[in-house]
């Protein structure tokens, strides 16, 4: 049996987020077709991003036009899913793989009394219930869950699912007001937001690649070299926690057991030697590149392909390497 | 200022994991279960309020079964919490962050709390959905991958931060709320000897959620654990120029990761 499905948008600077397309390929699987699905997208500007679906061949966008979106915290978005996909009757909730997106999966499924599963990287209709994959203990398992009863509530990992073609039907907008939102829920207040440095490029939780920097850099003079590399690459910057206690770079960079877990496409490490603390949180990389001076360090034995080599030689030639194949 | 701690007994980061004889879940044969990661900071983060918020209580809360569940509890006393609460389910409810949440909040609401810490995401199963969970389950708000929470007694308010994609945003936040805690940098304290032996006789309140509370609303089908990767494929090369070059090609003609 398939289900139709509910996506619940994210806009981000009156866009649709990228994760909201994977979101609708996801939810396309679980639905047979895109045909199945229907997109939520509220905020200010929700009508103007319910352009971007046009040729999408989803069901319909449902549009709510209310500020209150834009400035309370997830929790109200998740009131609305709820409300929404009780009154078009989905089977499935799905959101996106961002922090916004996990957020609201835990207060849809407690509200809509849904089966919940995050982090999900596979997803297949398997008779009346659902069935997920999803890495554990930070990719170093994986396990299989069998979601049941008539309610499902989703969030995906980043990078999991392709976002799906546009060659299809561009689906109607409808116009409708906000659910009733509970007061205590509009009580935080956003008072401000320190972006990430200008140009610092993407968030290293949803990078698609990430190169992060070890003690093998000897001191916060040489990390530009990492920097660059990932400029090059468009790429998100990480750090061994040996960088960060040396207050080399901000503790927002760690990567592993007590800092960040990535699963980019691709992850570079730079004079990193792989302890345990640090291959939690990057293992569930697809790709995994080496650069290391000591061919016998452990970080070669999860990497797919390791340079064994000083890194203050390979790494700008490799930055030039890849600046070169870019311009071309 | 009552202020409530949710803390899950997961295994240590060292474990050895092994799927067991059904193949569904984790062995928890021989692991050790601790107070680790983001619930760490959760403990840290409740503390030093209690220290700046006058007439405050630390109450720490964790559901599961024996004994992973006492012990983690009594990790967290001898951190300096005051009071604790045993929820006491099976391994498979405490392992569904749904039915962990409903049992948690059965145990939480008759004590009003003022606040609710919990980690942004267990270390085991990661899922992420507890606080939020929680949150609709005690009608109250819900922020995660917070940091830096102090109390402004004037307006009645918590202050914080929260990284998100957008970049490190500051929120003000009315009690009573739910907190889910990123990662703080300030280490966590660590525990002294005395206080260790003392938590060893600490009482510990024990509950038991209404069933249908805890009732698993998923159900696990296999646990794997990923192939070895087969080892790295080495660059070989004469100059840097050489591996910059060999490399690169790797990753877009054989990996497909770079256009
Ligand atoms: C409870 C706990 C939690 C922890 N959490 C984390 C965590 O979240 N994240 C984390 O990263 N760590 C964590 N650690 C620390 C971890 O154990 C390691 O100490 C740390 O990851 C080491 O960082 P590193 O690889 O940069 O440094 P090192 O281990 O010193 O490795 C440096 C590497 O650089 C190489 N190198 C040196 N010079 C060059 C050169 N010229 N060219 C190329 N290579 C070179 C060396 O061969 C070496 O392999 C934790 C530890 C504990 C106890
Ligand atoms: N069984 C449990 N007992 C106590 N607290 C829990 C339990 N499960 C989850 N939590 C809390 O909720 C947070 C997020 O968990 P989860 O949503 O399962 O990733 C954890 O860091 C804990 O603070």
């Amino acid at each position: 049996m398939t289900r139709t499905a509910l996506v619940v948008g994210e806009l981000s600077q009156g866009r649709l987020a990228g994760a909201t397309h994977e979101a609708i390929g996801a939810a396309a699987i679980v639905s047979g077709s895109p045909a199945g699905v229907s997109v939520l997208l509220a905020g200010r500007s929700a009508r103007t991003a319910a352009g971007e679906l046009a040729r999408s061949g989803v069901a319909r966008v449902v549009v709510v036009e209310d500020p209150r979106f834009d400035a309370g915290p997830p929790a109200v978005l998740a009131v609305q899913a709820a409300a929404t996909a009780a009154r078009i009757g989905v089977g499935v909730v799905v959101v996106g793989g961002t922090t916004f997106g996990r957020e609201i999966a835990g207060r849809v499924a407690a509200r809509w009394d849904g089966a919940v599963a995050t982090g999900v990287t596979e997803v297949a209709p398997e008779g009346e219930s659902v069935r997920v994959r999803r890495p554990v203990f930070g990719g170093r398992a994986t396990e299989t869950r069998v979601l049941g009863g008539p309610r499902v509530v989703l969030a995906i990992r980043p990078h999991a699912f392709p976002t799906p073609a546009s060659d299809g039907p561009t689906p109607p907008i409808e116009v409708v007001p906000a659910a009733d939102l509970p007061a205590p829920l509009l009580g935080p207040i956003r008072t401000g937001v320190e972006s990430a440095a200008a140009g610092a490029g993407p968030g290293l939780s949803d990078a698609a690649i990430v190169v992060s920097g070890g003690r093998g850099l000897r001191g916060p003079e040489n990390f530009h070299l990492v920097e660059e590399l990932a400029a090059s690459l468009g790429a998100a910057v990480g750090a061994s926690r040996a960088v960060t206690d040396a207050g080399w770079r901000p503790g927002s960079l760690q990567v592993g057991q007590t800092g960040k877990a990535v699963s980019p496409q691709l992850y570079i490490a730079v004079g990193i030697s792989g302890a345990i603390q640090h291959l939690v949180g990057m293992v569930s990389s697809r790709v995994i590149v080496a650069i290391n001076s000591d061919a016998s360090a452990p970080i070669f034995r999860v990497a797919d392909y390791g340079v064994v080599g000083d890194l203050f030689e390979i790494v700008p030639a490799l930055t030039a390497e890849i600046r070169r194949v870019r311009a071309t | 200022m009552e202020i409530v701690v949710c803390v899950k007994p997961v295994p240590e980061a060292e474990t050895r994991l092994r799927p067991d004889a059904a193949g569904t879940a984790l062995d928890p044969e021989g692991v050790k279960y601790v107070l680790a990661g983001y619930d760490e900071s959760a403990v840290e983060q409740a503390l030093l309020l209690r220290e700046s918020i006058p007439g405050s209580r630390v109450h720490v809360v964790a559901c599961g079964p024996a004994p992973r569940t006492e012990e983690v509890l009594r990790a967290a006393l001898a951190l300096g919490c005051d009071v604790a609460t045993w929820v006491d389910v099976p391994a498979a409810s405490a392992d569904e962050p749904l039915s962990a949440a409903r049992a948690l909040a059965s145990a939480i609401s008759p004590h009003s709390p003022d606040l609710v810490l919990c980690g942004k995401q267990a270390g085991d199963n990661e899922a992420g959905v507890v606080p939020a969970a929680l949150g609709e389950l005690l009608g109250v708000p819900d922020l995660s991958y917070v940091l830096d929470v102090r109390w402004n007694a004037g307006a009645s308010r918590f202050s914080l931060k929260r990284a998100s994609e957008a970049g490190l945003e500051s929120w003000t936040v009315p009690a009573p709320c739910v907190l889910g805690l990123q990662q703080a940098w300030n280490d966590p304290r660590t525990a002294k000897l005395p206080a260790i032996l003392k938590s060893r006789k600490a009482p510990i309140a024990r509950v038991t959620p209404p069933s249908a509370a805890a009732d698993p609303a998923s159900s696990p089908r296999r646990f794997e654990l990923p192939p070895p990767r087969t080892g790295a494929k080495m660059i070989e090369y004469k100059t840097a120029d050489e591996a910059a070059t060999r490399l690169v090609r790797a990753l877009r003609e054989e990996a497909k990761v770079l256009p």
